[in-house]
């Protein structure tokens, strides 16, 4: 014993030292210690052979992997602790005693899991990473009999009354003048800001003290507890875990401080008590639920996989326990994201060694097929040439990369049907619009059959692989493993990650759609105890399925009320009217079982399950923190008792200011110019010439009537229009005889009008007055007077502010016949066209 | 030819000379009954139409010119076509053909039909002696009628959608299922475009104004990612304020298709109707929160029944939920937003403008208590309102 119990020292030694040295830093957050990637040699095993199938699962899938003395098999080996499962020496009792502790159905929730997750000498820097490498290994040895499947046994929360408590305020402004932001933002007093920024030279999420008082309110809310400040992870990563401090008064006083300021932030913010009418449930945190077990994913083959969920630090863990690990790197703008998962922005990416990616070259090869499968929320769906997961060297370099586009995703591979880029690429139909801005399962196969195949949330997306398959002898296996980006950092994908698993067998539709099922995350069943509203049913309780959906939301689903006592037998409880609330206030948005109304017993009761109430699921934000969040419900109606919340008095909207005032005339538009034209004209809309000429001209001329949208093309459009209308109207004997009566306009400009000195009176006033009549009209004061329209016609106007001779323009009539028209032997009626256009072209026409 | 300055002055044309004439001079009772058959019709009057207007002004009975002039051909060949249009396609354009929802409107107009039956009505106008004859699967009717300058308020005819249309009775609703809004607004997508447009045309309200979060989300159906891009604070800040009222709306709509085809197989191009099922439209993503509302029938409900948009005054005389458009279409046309909605469109129709200050503002609000208690007759309020838009004298 003695020995070990050395060796436990040193390594304790050895780990404390690290985290003081790191502690005491001041230039940043500590160096990150390499994980160990490769098992250290251990003796050949000489002892007996393993006695049975079993024994022999056991000892390739866990006890190779952990009879290292650098991991259990340090201390659980041979004459050392018990149970010693790791001991080197016979693998027989060494699995008896490993069956002590193992839990074969659920692998998850073996003792040995559990008590490295606890934080008991996990060999990397995140214990949760070695409990899921433990839990693959146990998994791997249990083979078929780890089902998942067992029944739930529901747990009885503790009584939690809903209390008053604080909420954070909804804007920032308080925490900006907070002495707590002071605090973590002054790089004289604590060191913080140094790494927490994103102005940081060694940037550090979360930014809580960054210069943007909202990004850092945003990011320190879940630092802080208000309702005990010394629990705050603010003051608990200074006091207990001795990250940081600064100055010479040590971590204890470092928190001391932090408390202190975190308590002043929190005393200021006034407790929210519970309406006392409403009929409420007791409360419950959503870890007080009890935990659901997930389905089981398909992982036989899997040969990497990231899981995030560490929740802190720079390293994404390989937990596919398949040695040497390709655990990432996260650079760039990448934060954890709550309920597991990671968040990639601009920048950002998660990057494995091309040395510890080569494993993926070296099994992929092996067997020629591959899956490359992915639990992500794009950010958005305009987002292209954004690369999910890359196996590359570059932009134009690669093995496999799975990408957005868009609607679309896209999947390249290099095989001897490829290029060394993996083009041609595959995209899903753009129809289809596969990609969508939510949590979506996205999964690649390839098979040398079928080439590459892409389905999303467990279908096949029915894309074909036009290449087929092929061989994957051309791989490089000196490229690396990268999320969110390409190697090169210019294939940038924006979203959240939340599992990705590498597989080297193409999944058959089966498997993909048992991995799909089984979701992501951690799911609890929140038992909400209602028995004292309803004295009639003993241990009654109104039950949620609960998990986290993101950073900023829990999911809930399925409520069901159930009896906890056995053979109880419920008849006619009714229930109506369920309100979600947390932290003492009901939640503003997210009520989705406020329209509920049912009624519980009878044969729709299910002792041991319960009866369902609503087969819809919701969302609520996270007020605090997941951790913090005291969930209760409200009931308009449980039991016997009632009470309905009073609605909400809607006030009446504000009386609209008054705008500005506009022109009371407007335009006429482009079908009112046509038609006007028509009538006046008498040439009707489908004579050919005009039609033509309108559907020409429509859409330049006035679309709508708002005299400001008046512009020269529309004035151009009118002028040609009218023009037509005058031309065919003029060349049309009826027509011409109708507008214009006895004048027939035959003969040249001079002949039918006479000259600008011996003008032909007559005729000029036939011409006139028709248009004057017919087109202008008279007696009103909103018009053009006949005087105006004469004088632009005939007789000339002086310009108002020139009063000299060359600012004197002649007539229209005068203006012709001066030029070619006056001898053109058909002047008279292009001069009776022009006058004509000139008016019905004019504001006469076009302003109403 | 000595007028090259002064040219330079006039070449902007007589318009703006006469424009600015016009808005300087006063109004006589000749311009006032000119204005009011201008922004009826259209076009100028004739001068025997603008004198028998001018003697009813004079006579203080502007009411009376007015009437005379919402029977001139243009009012319904141009004005009223013109306005409806943009109601009838995803762009709001105006340079589209007519189509069986104008010709529906032009019609109801002109025969004074309740307007608050235009969502609801098995009712549709066709064109008489137009080929080709009015089909569910095309448009050339309507489009033949236009071409050849048809004058509408002469031919155009009653008759039933259903018929027109081949679909039950009961499935009717008005513009919401005429050929021309089912090929706009039913076709891919998910059916919410038929709702969100309806809702502007009719109720002048887009999405956004009518956005309330506190809403219970039980109705929002499963393609509306619960936490979109990873942040579910975008879904219960924003999408969740449309799609729980829109949503219960709009399974209004779960029967209704318009088929289009597909790039390889060409669709009948008509809307379709089936009481089997609902349409696989409703089911599109719906892995994209899988715990969302799974239409099972056409039931809809009127959410806004409470809240902010009780605002909208709801009709006391109907139940706030039903099965189908045509009932759907109905709730949204007894509102008191509805009618204030017509009387609206009519006001900018007519007087170019929006109501500006306290005075517009009271007038829309009598015209519309006249409207809904006067049959919803929706020539009356063309009227009304072009003698109060005619000018002052």
């Amino acid at each position: 014993m003695k020995p070990m119990h050395s060796k436990i020292i040193r390594w304790f030694s050895a780990a404390t030292a690290v985290a003081i040295l790191a502690g005491c830093s001041s230039g940043g957050a500590p160096t990150v210690v390499n994980p160990i990637t490769v098992a250290p040699p251990v003796a050949d095993y000489t002892g007996p052979a393993s006695a049975n199938a079993d024994v022999q699962a056991f000892r390739i899938n866990l006890w190779e992997n952990i009879k290292g003395n650098n991991r259990c098999g340090s201390c659980h080996g041979a004459g050392g602790q018990t149970p010693m499962f790791a001991r080197n020496d016979d693998v027989n009792a060494a699995y008896q005693a490993a069956n002590t502790i193992v839990n074969l159905s659920q692998p998850d929730q073996s003792r040995m899991v559990e008590k490295v997750v606890s934080g008991h000498n996990c060999w990397l820097q995140a214990p949760s990473a070695c409990g899921d490498t433990l839990t693959v290994w146990i998994r791997n040895w249990a083979g078929s009999t780890a089902t998942g499947g067992t029944q739930i046994q529901l747990q009885a929360p503790a009584i939690r009354e809903v209390g008053g408590s604080k909420s954070f305020p909804a804007t920032s402004a308080a925490f900006g003048a907070s002495s707590l932001y002071a605090l973590v933002r002054n790089a004289g007093s604590a060191n913080c800001v140094r790494c927490h920024s994103s102005s940081a030279a060694t940037q550090q999420q979360p930014f809580f003290a960054d210069a943007d008082v909202d990004v850092a309110y945003a990011a320190i809310r879940s630092k802080i507890n208000l309702d005990t400040p010394a629990a705050s992870r603010l003051v608990v990563r200074l006091r207990d875990e001795f990250h940081n401090c600064w100055g010479n008064a040590g971590c204890g006083n470092n928190a001391d401080e932090m408390e202190a300021a975190v308590t002043a932030f929190a005393d200021a913010i006034p407790i929210t008590n519970v309406d006392p009418s409403l009929l409420i449930s007791k409360g419950l945190t959503l870890y007080d639920g009890t935990v659901a077990a997930g389905g089981n994913r398909y992982e036989a083959a899997t040969i990497a996989k990231y899981e995030f969920k560490t929740g802190m630090g720079a390293i994404a863990y390989d937990t596919s326990g398949l040695e040497p690990a390709l655990s990432l790197t996260l650079s760039g703008d990448v934060s954890w994201v709550g309920g597991w998962g990671i968040n990639i922005k601009e920048g950002g990416k998660a990057q494995g060694t091309s040395a510890s990616s080569k494993k993926l070259s070296d099994l992929i090869k092996s067997t020629g097929e591959f899956t490359i499968e992915a639990w992500v929320n794009n950010a958005n769906v305009a987002q292209e040439d954004a690369f999910i997961v890359s196996y590359s060297a570059g932009a134009m370099s690669r093995n496999v990369t799975l990408a957005q586009r868009m609607y679309q995703y896209e999947g390249y591979t290099r095989s001897d049907q490829t290029s060394a880029n993996g083009n041609p690429v595959l995209l899903t139909n753009d129809d289809d619009e596969d990609a969508q801005a939510a949590l979506q399962h996205v999964v690649m196969t390839f098979s040398p059959v079928e080439g590459r195949r892409i389905y999303v949330n467990g279908m096949f997306t029915g894309d074909v692989d036009a290449q087929g398959g092929g061989s994957l002898a051309e791989w490089d296996d000196t490229y690396a493993l990268v999320l969110g980006n390409e190697t090169s950092t210019n294939r940038q994908w924006e979203g959240v990650m939340r599992l990705v698993a590498i597989h080297n067998r193409a999944l058959t539709p089966a498997q993909i759609l048992q991995n799909f099922e089984a979701g992501v995350g951690e799911k609890y069943f929140m038992l909400f105890n209602v028995s004292h509203l309803l004295p009639e049913v003993p241990q009654a309780y109104v039950m949620l399925e609960a998990s986290q959906l993101d950073t900023y939301g829990l999911q809930l689903t399925k409520p069901t009320f159930i009896s906890l006592a056995t053979n109880t037998t419920i008849t006619n409880v009714p229930i109506a009217g369920i309100r979600i609330g947390v932290n003492g206030l009901l939640a503003h948005s997210g009520q989705a079982y406020q329209p509920l109304s049912a009624t519980v017993g009878g044969s729709s009761y299910v002792a041991g399950a319960g009866q369902q109430l609503s087969n819809v699921g919701t969302v609520v934000a996270i007020d605090k923190t997941v951790v913090d969040d005291v969930l209760f419900l409200s009931f308009e109606r449980i039991g016997a008792l009632s009470y309905t919340p009073p609605e909400p008095v809607v006030p009446p909207p504000a009386e609209p200011a008054d705008l500005e005032l506009e022109s009371d005339v407007g335009l006429r538009t482009f079908d009112e110019l046509n038609t006007t034209l028509s009538q006046l004209t008498g040439v009707p809309q489908t004579n050919v010439r005009v039609r033509d000429t309108y559907l020409l001209v429509k859409q330049a001329l006035p679309s709508i009537e708002k005299f400001g949208s008046f512009g020269p093309a529309q004035q151009t459009a009118l002028a040609q229009l009218a023009m037509q209308y005058c031309n065919v109207m003029v060349d049309d004997n009826t027509l011409r005889a109708a507008f214009f009566g006895s004048l027939d306009g035959s003969g040249s400009g001079t002949g039918v009008f006479g000259t600008s000195g011996s003008p032909n009176m007559a005729n000029r006033d036939l011409l006139i007055n028709a248009l004057i009549d017919k087109a202008v009209g008279t007696g009103m004061d909103f018009q053009v007077t006949a005087a105006q329209i004469r004088e632009e016609l005939h007789t000339g106007f002086q310009d108002p502010v020139n009063l000299t001779p060359e600012y004197f323009t002649p007539g229209l009539i005068n203006r012709l016949v001066s030029g070619p028209t006056g001898a053109s032997p058909l002047g008279g009626r292009t001069v009776m066209k022009a006058a004509c256009g000139a008016v019905l072209g004019s504001g006469v026409t076009l302003i109403q | 030819m000595n007028t090259p300055k002064v040219s330079k002055v006039k070449t902007v044309g007589l318009a703006v000379l006469l424009a600015g004439v016009a808005m300087a001079a006063s109004a006589n009772d000749r311009d006032q009954a000119k204005r009011i058959y201008d922004r009826i019709a259209g076009v100028p009057p004739s001068e025997a139409t603008l004198d028998a207007m001018t003697a009813l002004v004079a006579a203080d009975n502007p009411l009376g010119a007015a009437l005379i002039a919402v029977e001139a051909p243009s009012f319904y060949n141009v004005t009223l076509k013109n306005m409806a249009v943009p109601w009838t396609n995803r762009d709001q354009t105006v340079f589209a053909p007519l189509n069986d929802y104008v010709a529906t409107f032009i019609g109801m107009v002109r025969d004074n039909v309740d307007f608050s039956t235009a969502l609801s009505a098995d009712l549709t106008y066709t064109v008489s002696g137009v080929t080709p004859a009015a089909s569910p699967t095309s448009n050339a009717h309507y489009e033949a009628a236009e071409n050849n300058a048809i004058n509408l308020y002469g031919a155009l005819t009653p008759a039933q959608q259903s018929a027109v249309q081949g679909i039950p009775a009961t499935a009717t609703a008005g513009f919401i299922t005429s050929r021309a809004a089912s090929e706009a607004f039913f076709v891919d997508g998910t059916n919410r475009a038929m709702f969100r447009f309806t809702l502007m045309n009719h109720m002048c309200r887009d999405m956004e104004q009518v956005m309330d979060t506190s809403l219970p989300p039980d109705r929002i159906r499963q393609d509306v990612s619960r936490s979109p891009g990873g942040d579910s604070r975008i879904f219960l800040n924003n999408c969740i304020g449309c799609h729980s009222g829109m949503d219960p709306f709009a399974q209004a709509f779960a029967f209704y298709d318009y088929d289009n085809g597909s790039a390889e197989v060409p669709g009948s191009m008509r809307l379709v109707y089936s009481e089997t099922a609902v349409h696989a439209k409703y089911f599109n993503n719906d892995t994209n929160f899988t715990p969302g509302f799974i239409t099972p029938d056409a039931a809809w409900e009127n959410r806004w029944r409470r809240g902010q948009n009780s605002l909208l005054g709801w009709s006391t005389a109907l139940p706030g939920s039903g099965t189908g458009a045509k009932s759907m279409g109905a709730e949204l046309a007894n509102s008191d937003a509805f009618a204030q909605c017509q009387v609206e469109k009519v006001f900018k129709t007519i007087c170019f403008r929006a109501p500006v200050d306290q005075d517009d503002r009271d007038e829309v609000r009598d015209m519309t208590t006249r409207f809904k208690s006067n049959g919803y007759r929706l020539k009356q309020v063309f009227a009304e309102t072009a003698v109060y838009c005619m000018g002052e004298e």
